[in-house]
C-alpha cells in the first residue's frame, strides 16, 4: 500500500551517502482511502457485489498476463509496461461509462486492455501488424479504439492533456453529458500543457477528469526531483479545481474515487483532478535499465495491486483456491488465443497506409 | 462582386460557415468582443455568442490542443494565432497530434480544424514578423494555404473550414488594410489550386501571400523594360498545384521563386526542385529573406526581405540581362 502522505516523507540517507531511490516511501495501509479536499470528508466506496470484485481481479490478472505474453513475443519492441499500475487502469475503466472518451499516455497497454480493446488486436497493434485496431500504425504509444471508448493514447508526455480539454469542450458544446478522462504520468506534471489546461478547464468548467498516474518516476527522475509542489494535487488547487490523492494500488479506491469525480463532473461541477499513487514495478520501458536500488525493488511486492487484491478477496471470503485457479485458467485461455491471433495476423500494406495521411 | 477589405472577407467567410454548420467554433486571443487583433472577427461574438466565439488565455499550446481535441471529437474549430511566430508554442498538438491523427488511428479519427495564423514583417521586430510557411509544408498530414487577395481569403477559408483538416491558413499583416473583389454569391476555392495573376512569356515569377502583391508590382516594372512575366500566386503551399506551375514554366523556361521567409529549405527550394524534375532544363532562381532575424528598425526590416526592386534584379539576372 502506498502512503498518501507526501511532504512528511523526508529523504533518508543510506550508508555511503546514497539516497534511497524511493525516498523513504512508507508502505502502510492508509486508513483513509480517498479524501475530498474541498470538504475534507472521506468518501467510501458503496457496497460492491462479489462478482464485480472478481471481475476487477480478473481484469488485473489479464493485464499482468498479457504483458508477460508480450515479453515472450519474438520481438516485444519498445514497450512501457503497466506492472504495478494495473489497479489504476482497471479501476478507472470500471468507473467510466462506455461513452466517456478516455485519453491516456504512452503507458497505454493496461488502459487499452481494461477499456476493452481485444487482447489479440492489441498484441497485433504492439507488434505493428495489420490486425491491430489501428492496423499496426499506432503501436503502444498511439493506440486508439473509439468504438470501445479508448479515444487514444498519445506518446508525447503531457501532449494528451490539452487535446483532452478539446475533447471535453466538444462534449460540452454538443451536450453529450460525457466525461472526458485523461490519464498521464507524474512526468507530465512538469509540462506546461497541464497548467495551461487546468486554467482553461477551470475557466470554462469543462467536463474533464484529469488523472495523474503517479508511479514515482519519470524514467529516472523522481517526483521530488522533478516537481516542486509538495503534492501533485497542489497543482490543481490554485485553479479552483478540486483535487484528491488516491491509493492507486487499491482498485476499489480507484473505482470509488473515479466514480465520485465523474459524477460531479457529469452533474456540471466542472473539472476534477485525481492523483493516483502507485509503484512502477519494472523499469521505465523494456529498453530502459533499472537504476533503483535492488532493496527497494524487492519491496515493490508490498505494493503489488494484484497481490493486495487477491489477499483482500480471500480475507473477505470472496475468493478461494478453486475460484482463483479457474480465473487463472480463463485468463490463460484468452492469452493463448491472443497469441494465436497475432501469429496469424498479416503485416500492413504500405500503399494502403498512404491513403490515410 | 463587392469590394471588401481583406479582414472583412475573412469575417464574412467565417460568419457564413458558422451559420451553415453549428459545429464551427472560434478559439483565440482577443477574438470575442474585441473583434480580433486585425478586426477580422468583428461582429462574430455579438452574432454567435460566447460559447462559439471563445477568447482564450495567452496560451497557444492549449489553444491549438483544444482545437485538435475538439476537432477529433466532432467540432470544426478555427483557432486564431495572432502572430505565426507563436504557433511554435502550439506546434506539438498540431504536428504531433492533429497532422498524424487520421494516419495513426487508421482513419477512425480526423482533426477537421483550421489554425489561422498571421505572418509577415511589419515593424514589430524579431518575434512578431516571421514567415514559417516552409516549416509547415514539411509535415505530412498538414494542408497549408496562404491567400493574397480578399477574394481568395474568403474562398480559401471557407474551403479550409469544410476540409477534413488540419489546415494552417496563413495571412499577412500587410494584407489586412488592402481591399479586393469578393463574389457576392458563395464561392469556394479548392485546396491545391494556384492562380495565374498575370500572363507573360519570358519568365515565371512564383510567390504567395503578401509577396504576390510585391511580385505583381515588380512585373509591371519588368514590363516597362520589355520583360513579360507570368505571375503565379501559389495560394496553397500544400498540396502544391504542380500542373499550373509546370504549364507556365514550360512556356517561359525561366522560374523565379519569391518568398518572404528564409530560402534555406524554403518554399522556393522545394518548388524549384519539383519543377526541374518535371520540366528538365528549366532555369531557376530564388529570392527570400536575408539570413538575419527581422528587426524592429524599418531600415533593417526592409533590407532583410524582398521588395519589387530586388525581384526585378533577380529576374533580369536569371534572364542574363545583368551580370550575376
Amino acid at each position: 500500500m502506498i502512503s498518501l502522505k507526501h511532504r512528511s516523507e523526508t529523504a533518508f540517507r543510506l550508508p555511503g551517502g546514497l539516497q534511497s531511490t524511493l525516498e523513504n516511501r512508507t508502505f502502510f495501509k492508509p486508513s483513509l482511502i480517498y479524501v475530498n479536499r474541498l470538504t475534507n470528508t472521506p468518501l467510501q466506496a458503496g457496497g460492491i457485489v462479489a462478482t464485480d470484485r472478481l471481475r476487477r481481479l480478473r481484469a488485473m490478472l489479464l493485464l499482468r498476463s498479457f504483458e508477460s505474453a508480450l515479453l515472450r513475443q519474438p520481438k516485444p519492441g519498445f514497450q512501457l509496461l503497466s506492472r504495478g499500475e494495473e489497479a489504476i487502469a482497471v479501476g478507472i475503466c470500471t468507473a467510466l461509462e462506455r461513452t466517456d472518451p478516455l485519453l491516456c499516455s504512452g503507458r497505454s497497454i493496461g488502459m487499452a486492455l481494461a477499456r476493452g480493446v481485444p487482447a489479440g488486436g492489441l498484441l497485433a497493434e504492439l507488434a505493428g501488424k495489420d490486425g491491430g485496431p489501428n492496423k499496426g500504425r499506432a503501436g503502444r504509444a498511439h493506440v486508439s479504439m473509439p468504438s470501445v471508448g479508448l479515444f487514444g493514447a498519445h506518446g508525447v508526455v503531457g501532449g494528451n492533456i490539452s487535446v483532452a480539454a478539446g475533447v471535453a469542450l466538444a462534449q460540452q458544446q454538443l451536450g453529450t453529458h460525457a466525461v472526458t478522462c485523461c490519464v498521464f504520468g507524474d512526468g507530465a506534471c512538469g509540462a506546461g500543457s497541464l497548467h495551461e489546461t487546468l486554467n482553461v478547464a477551470a475557466l470554462w468548467q469543462l467536463p474533464l477528469l484529469l488523472i495523474c498516474d503517479n508511479n514515482g518516476f519519470a524514467v529516472s527522475t523522481s517526483v521530488r526531483q522533478g516537481i516542486a509542489a509538495p503534492s501533485l494535487t497542489d497543482l490543481a488547487t490554485p485553479f479552483g479545481v478540486p483535487a484528491a490523492a488516491v491509493d492507486g494500488t487499491d482498485v476499489d479506491a480507484v473505482v470509488s474515487a473515479t466514480v465520485d469525480a465523474a459524477a460531479a463532473i457529469r452533474a456540471g461541477y466542472g473539472p476534477r483532478f485525481l492523483e493516483m499513487r502507485c509503484v512502477r514495478m519494472g523499469s521505465h520501458s523494456t529498453l530502459t535499465r533499472e537504476e533503483r536500488l535492488a532493496a527497494d525493488v524487492e519491496r515493490f511486492i508490498e505494493s503489488d495491486p494484484l497481490l493486495i487484491y487477491e489477499r483482500r478477496l480471500r480475507d473477505d471470503g470472496v475468493l478461494d483456491d478453486e475460484r482463483w485457479v479457474r480465473i487463472q485458467a480463463e485468463v490463460n485461455e484468452d492469452i493463448a488465443e491472443a497469441e494465436k491471433f497475432v501469429e496469424a495476423a498479416s503485416w500492413p500494406d504500405p500503399e494502403a497506409a498512404m491513403l490515410d495521411v | 462582386m463587392s469590394k471588401l477589405f481583406f479582414r472583412e472577407a475573412i469575417a464574412r467567410a467565417i460568419a457564413e460557415e458558422m451559420v451553415r454548420d453549428p459545429r464551427v467554433i472560434l478559439l483565440g486571443q482577443d477574438i470575442a468582443a474585441h473583434g480580433g487583433s486585425y478586426a477580422e472577427t468583428r461582429g462574430l461574438f455579438e452574432r454567435f455568442g460566447p460559447s462559439r466565439v471563445r477568447n482564450t488565455p495567452v496560451a497557444e499550446a492549449v489553444t491549438v490542443g483544444l482545437a485538435a481535441g475538439a476537432a477529433a471529437a466532432g467540432l470544426r474549430p478555427l483557432a486564431f494565432i495572432t502572430y505565426i511566430d507563436f504557433l511554435m508554442l502550439g506546434l506539438d498538438p498540431l504536428v504531433n497530434y492533429a497532422a498524424k491523427l487520421r494516419f495513426k488511428s487508421a482513419g477512425q479519427l480526423t482533426a477537421p480544424m483550421v489554425v489561422k495564423a498571421t505572418a509577415g514583417a511589419k515593424g514589430q521586430g524579431p518575434t512578431h514578423a516571421q514567415a514559417l510557411d516552409s516549416w509547415l509544408m514539411n509535415v505530412p498530414g498538414l494542408t497549408v494555404v496562404a491567400p493574397s487577395t480578399a477574394g481568395d481569403a474568403y474562398g480559401l477559408l471557407k474551403t479550409a473550414i469544410r476540409s477534413p483538416g488540419p489546415v494552417v491558413y496563413i495571412d499577412h499583416k500587410r494584407l489586412f488594410p488592402l481591399g479586393g473583389e469578393v463574389p457576392d454569391s458563395e464561392q469556394l476555392i479548392p485546396l491545391g489550386s494556384a492562380a495565374v495573376r498575370r500572363e507573360g512569356r519570358h519568365i515565371t515569377i512564383v510567390a504567395h501571400s503578401y509577396m504576390s502583391v510585391v511580385a505583381l508590382e515588380a512585373s509591371k516594372q519588368l514590363a516597362v523594360a520589355g520583360i513579360e512575366a507570368d505571375v503565379i500566386d501559389l495560394r496553397s503551399l500544400w498540396p502544391i498545384d504542380w500542373e499550373t506551375l509546370a504549364n507556365s514554366v514550360r512556356r517561359t523556361g525561366n522560374a523565379l521563386f519569391v518568398e518572404e521567409g528564409q530560402t534555406v529549405c524554403g518554399v522556393g527550394a522545394e518548388l524549384a526542385f519539383g519543377l526541374q524534375e518535371r520540366v528538365p532544363g528549366l532555369r531557376v532562381a530564388r529570392l527570400g529573406a536575408r539570413r538575419v532575424p527581422i528587426s524592429a528598425s524599418p531600415v533593417l526590416e526592409s533590407d532583410a526581405i524582398p521588395n519589387a526592386q530586388r525581384i526585378v534584379q533577380s529576374a533580369r539576372r536569371l534572364l542574363g540581362q545583368v551580370a550575376a
